[in-house]
């Protein structure tokens, strides 16, 4: 009986034994070389493989960062600043300061204020209804609610809100990857930048329509009336198309535009205090 | 347009075939081998199946509402299917609590863990089955004395056909299978019972185009070919074509649980595949294993091989070879 | 004869022809027509006339703007108003022509608007090419290619060995062709007799199916009254979708056309009776496509109330829908076409165009969607896939974004007919996702397309400096 149990014990370990040689000679003779900073880069990215950075993960950003000769190429907007600053500190690389970003999403026109004209029924995808037709609003620029840009979000940072029927940013957990920015198939959602204590000032819409028939569609819309161009003393806006667009790097969140504006396409968000008109 | 009219993409209508009708049809299918055994048992067959009907629809109900969180999958009617074809393996002498225990495998562990319709692998009703055979061996092969409308053949209680086999020899047994057995055996469970009720609802099936034929036919075929071959070279051993297809829940299986869409290959090619694969598993345990019935066990091992299958068989593609 | 069909796929919805025994009738112009420039498919065509212009009926306002375009004439006489965006069904702004309509029609000179029948047919095929694209025809069976394009195969191509000519009409509702074929025989037989001719005399067959004995026997009694050699009348066995090109050509010359190819590369031409009629009255007649027949049917109108109607090019689909007494109570969704393969008409403002066939009104109990439930891999979708695809898998595998595994089970030849989601017990809106997949996995296909030729051409530029050295 203990000569069995011996013996079992014996031939058990030996082959565990003799295998773990087999394993770690094959390793040995299969293994490949690689950068030893490319481990360490590595170690200092999220982890999330995203592909905001335009590379296919953060494996393939640490090994195509170690190969290149700077940084122009690279740069992680989930980990901004100070991750790039570690990177940098590795790879004894310069890397420049970038203001971080926020997606933002420039359409407002909310259920209450944008009637539905048509009932839309089939595959719950914004690419199809975007691909079908104008949508099921007057609006042919608006968002479409079908939540294709939460489906895309790697950081739960979007969620559908079921009243206004659009998405919503959540600024702690967005990064800034592009993913919903991609997914939007009517370019809604901008990276813009977050601006100091968040505060940042924007036109939630993106209608070219003329004025009429955008207001018609959404009493949301943007008309091109041009009232903010003539409030705005920075230079910040520009009308073109019937649509403003303000220009982040230029604003100096002064509110003047959001006050001018007839229709309340220009949001203000994060502003200690309410705008008083 | 001031009304608002629907717009989706095309096709702009559909068939009038839905999950529901389908399973509504093979409820419909599965009834005069239900009725045959109820003539056969009386109540005590009506109450297992109600017993089984209840367990599986609560269970789905149940899970779908505080565990999955999801809408509830119960008024599509495949929990009924699985209670019925639970039921009809179920001899109606057994005791409540068991059929609970089925339930519990059919719809908890072998449906709803995997994801809910659609997404098993295993037949729910043929695992519930196998579980309970293994785990209560006494309960699940005790046939009561029918008591039903039906008088019985003379000297032969409580034992299936295919339990003749080992009592009578293979030669004696063969000579059990003519027309009234036929239409309502010896001795067994409700899907073991009438060869002919099943095959009238496999034949239903069949015309309304719910289910192909070519699973069945090919488990048939290779069953009686596999019988025909060893019954040839002994019959003293091995019982013949006929019997084995008469016998047991071979019937059953290969009408309604070995064409269960979810577990089955999706293409004809395939099919006849898993259709032999069956009838030669089934085989291989009748005459050699030592259960006096193989069909679930050859379901499920089958059932294992289908995503192989599905791999391996695709539609002929137009234009392309 | 043999009765035949395509062999793989397929469905058989309820046949629905409620308007097959209703005359064509004309319908009235109305004060404005708006012509849109996109009425084909290809490159929209570019206006020639201005604002202020006045038109007649028959002249041409547009010119193709690209290889495979179109010319476009004015439908009616009048003054053109605007020349401006304007939504199409979809809701999405199209550039149109605006005509306000004259009192009295004049036509413009060189067009022969006699109803008497020219069955002699010219010997100069160019001529004949010519006249049918100057006159502005397009494949009227759903696609609207150009048809000058379609009887003048490239070079190199297989010479044709059969036109077909498509009358199975497969969508349930709809009858304009069948009436056609029933009002205008000998039209449409001289017109398969010029393709004939342009083709180099193939084998004519004029495909209709079993559905419609009366227009199998008034197409055979007139073929042979006319006494065209080489052309037949072929009946098919009903099913759905057999008017689509390739499964036509199964049908018939049992050839499968290849992916992505036409099915010219297996000697067929298939050209629907409506552009027969269309080719025969631009060659004998010079006369423009200017008019189509739609009919007006669906589940909800009684059939009464229903029509085949002859349009002119540019009328408003309410005005049509007014004319013909409004919009039935019952209906809760307005189709442009069939119910299988209709568009949706988001947008009812929206001018009619050449390929235009029907105004179907869909109550809810038929055309709402179900509610999405699993799949049970019952396996119907690929069972009805006439291209023999697993729209199942491609569902599934679009979810998960494997583009390469998508192209691998060949989404890219989907015909997007609707017989996968017409016939999913479980109302999964494969079709829906299947066409994304197809339009992710051609742009991808046509993305490395265009690098490969540009590398090819690269390599040549080199090959060609090195030897200067």
């Amino acid at each position: 009986m203990s000569s069995t149990l011996v013996w079992t014990i014996v031939i058990l370990a030996g082959l565990g034994l003799a295998l773990a040689l087999l394993l770690y000679l094959v390793a040995q003779k299969f293994k490949v070389w690689e950068d030893p900073r490319v481990e360490k880069v590595e170690a200092e990215l999220p982890g999330a493989n995203c592909g905001g950075c335009g590379y296919a993960g953060c494996h393939d950003f640490a090994v195509t960062s170690c190969a290149a000769s700077d940084l122009s190429k690279h740069y992680c907007p989930v980990g901004g600043d100070p991750v790039m600053q570690k990177v940098a500190a590795i790879l004894g690389y310069e890397v420049e300061k970038k203001a971080p970003m926020v997606a933002v999403l420039r359409c407002n026109g909310s259920c209450e204020v944008r009637p539905r004209t048509n009932t839309f029924q089939g595959a719950q995808s914004c690419r199809h209804k975007a691909w079908l037709y104008a949508g099921d609003t007057g609006c042919a620029f608006g968002c479409l609610g079908c939540g294709d840009c939460v489906q895309e979000c790697k950081f739960g940072a979007l969620s559908m809100d079921p009243v206004t029927g659009l998405p919503v940013v959540d600024e702690s957990k967005c990064t800034a990857c592009g993913a919903c920015v991609k997914a939007c198939p009517r370019q809604l959602i901008e990276l813009r930048a977050k601006g100091p204590r968040g505060i940042r000032e924007y036109v939630a819409c993106r209608n070219t329509d003329r004025g009429p028939v955008a207001r018609k569609a959404c009493s949301n819309a943007c008309i091109g009336c041009g009232l903010c161009l003539k409030a705005c003393e920075h230079d910040a806006i520009t009308v073109e198309n019937n649509l403003a667009y303000i220009d982040f790097t230029k604003c100096k969140l002064c509110r003047k535009c959001e006050a001018a504006c007839p229709t309340g396409a220009i949001h203000g968000v994060n502003f200690p205090k309410p705008l008083v008109k | 347009m001031a009304e608002s009219y629907i717009v989706s993409g095309n096709p702009h209508w559909h068939s009038p075939v839905s999950t529901r009708r389908l399973m509504l049809d093979v409820i419909i299918a599965l009834c005069p081998a239900v009725i045959v055994s109820f003539l056969y048992y009386g109540w005590g067959e009506i109450l297992v199946m109600a017993e089984s009907i209840l367990f599986c629809v609560l269970l789905e109900w149940a899970i779908t509402k505080f565990m999955l969180k999801k809408a509830s999958t119960i008024g599509d009617l495949s929990a009924v299917v699985t209670g019925i074809l639970l039921a009809m393996n179920l001899p109606c002498s057994i005791p409540w609590w068991i059929v609970l225990i089925g339930a519990v495998i059919a719809i908890g562990v072998a449906k709803m863990s995997f994801g809910g319709i659609g997404q098993n692998i295993f037949n729910p009703a043929i695992t519930g089955r196998v579980f309970l055979l293994i785990s209560f061996p006494a309960q699940m092969t005790t046939w009561p004395v029918p008591v039903g409308f039906i008088s019985v053949p003379d000297g032969f209680t409580g034992a299936t056909l295919l339990e003749q086999v080992k009592l009578l020899g293979a030669r004696e047994a063969d000579m059990l299978v003519n027309l009234q057995t036929l239409f309502a055996n010896i001795g067994g469970s409700a899907g073991e019972l009438s060869a002919i009720a099943l095959l009238a609802g496999w034949l239903y099936l069949v015309i309304r185009k719910v289910i192909k034929p070519w699973i069945t036919l090919t488990i048939f075929a290779t069953v009686a070919g596999i019988a025909a071959i060893f019954h040839g070279i002994n019959p003293e051993l091995y019982t013949g074509a006929l019997f084995n297809l008469a016998a047991g829940g071979l019937i059953l299986g290969a009408c309604f649980m070995a064409t269960d869409y979810v577990t089955s290959p999706m293409t004809t090619w395939g099919g006849v595949v898993y259709g032999f694969g069956i009838g030669f598993i089934v085989m291989m345990i009748r005459y050699f294993g030592s259960y006096p019935e193989g069909m679930s066990f050859a379901i499920l091992l089958m059932n294992m091989a289908v995503p192989l299958i599905n791999r391996a068989f695709h539609q002929k593609k137009y234009g392309r070879k | 004869m043999k009765r035949i069909t395509f062999s793989i796929g397929g469905v058989h919805p309820q046949d629905a022809k409620f308007a097959k025994d209703r005359p064509i009738e004309d319908l009235p112009l109305p004060k404005t027509l708006f012509v849109s420039m996109a009425q084909h498919l290809g490159a929209p065509a570019k206006p020639v006339v201005a604002v202020g212009d006045h038109v007649l009926t028959g002249q041409v306002i547009a010119e193709p703007g690209g290889f495979i375009s179109a010319f476009v004439h004015s439908p009616a006489t009048g003054t053109v108003k605007s020349i401006a965006p304007r939504a199409d069904l979809a809701g999405r702004p199209v550039p149109h022509i605006e005509i306000e309509v004259d009192a009295e029609e004049q036509w413009a000179p060189g067009i022969d608007t006699t109803p008497d029948l020219i069955t002699a047919i010219p010997e100069d095929r160019q001529m004949m090419l010519d006249r049918i694209k100057a006159c502005g025809v397009v494949g009227l069976g759903g696609a609207t290619f150009p048809t000058h394009v379609k009887l003048n195969p490239a070079p190199g191509s297989p010479a044709a060995e059969a036109l077909l000519i498509n009358g199975s009409e497969c969508e349930p509702f709809l009858t304009s062709d069948y009436r056609l074929m029933l009002e205008s025989p000998r039209e449409i037989i001289v017109g398969a007799a010029i393709m004939q001719k342009i083709l180099g005399g193939p084998r004519c067959y004029i495909c209709i199916e079993d559905n419609k004995p009366e227009a199998i026997r008034v197409m055979r009694a007139t073929l042979a009254e006319l006494g065209y050699g080489n052309m037949v009348v072929q009946p098919l066995m009903k099913k759905y979708p057999q008017g689509g090109e390739k499964q036509l050509t199964q049908a018939v010359m049992r050839r499968e056309v290849g992916s992505g190819a036409l099915p010219i590369s297996v000697g067929a031409v298939v050209q629907n009776v409506t552009t027969a009629f269309a080719v025969y009255e631009a060659v004998q007649k010079n006369k423009p496509l200017l008019t189509n027949i739609l009919t007006i049917t669906g589940d909800c109108l009684p059939v009464e109330a229903q029509h085949n109607y002859r349009f002119r090019i540019g009328m408003p689909f309410s005005y049509i829908v007014s004319y013909a007494g409004g919009i039935p109570e019952k209906a809760a969704k307005i189709v442009s076409g069939g119910p299988m393969m209709g568009r949706a008409i988001a947008n009812l403002e929206a001018s009619t165009v050449k390929g235009s066939s029907a105004i179907l009104y869909l109550s809810e109990s038929t055309t709402a969607r179900w509610t999405e439930t699993a799949c049970i891999r019952c396996g119907r979708c690929s069972e009805a896939c006439p291209m023999g695809l697993e729209p199942f898998l491609l569902n599934r595998l679009y979810k998960a974004g494997l583009t390469d595994e998508l192209e691998k089970n060949a989404v890219q030849d989907c015909i997007e007919c609707g017989c996968c989601l017409y016939s999913c017990p479980a109302g999964i809106p494969l079709l829906d996702n299947v066409r994304q997949a197809k339009l992710q996995v051609m742009g991808i296909m046509r993305a490395r397309a265009a690098a490969a030729k540009a590398a090819a051409e690269a390599a040549a530029a080199k090959a060609a400096e090195t030897p200067k050295q």
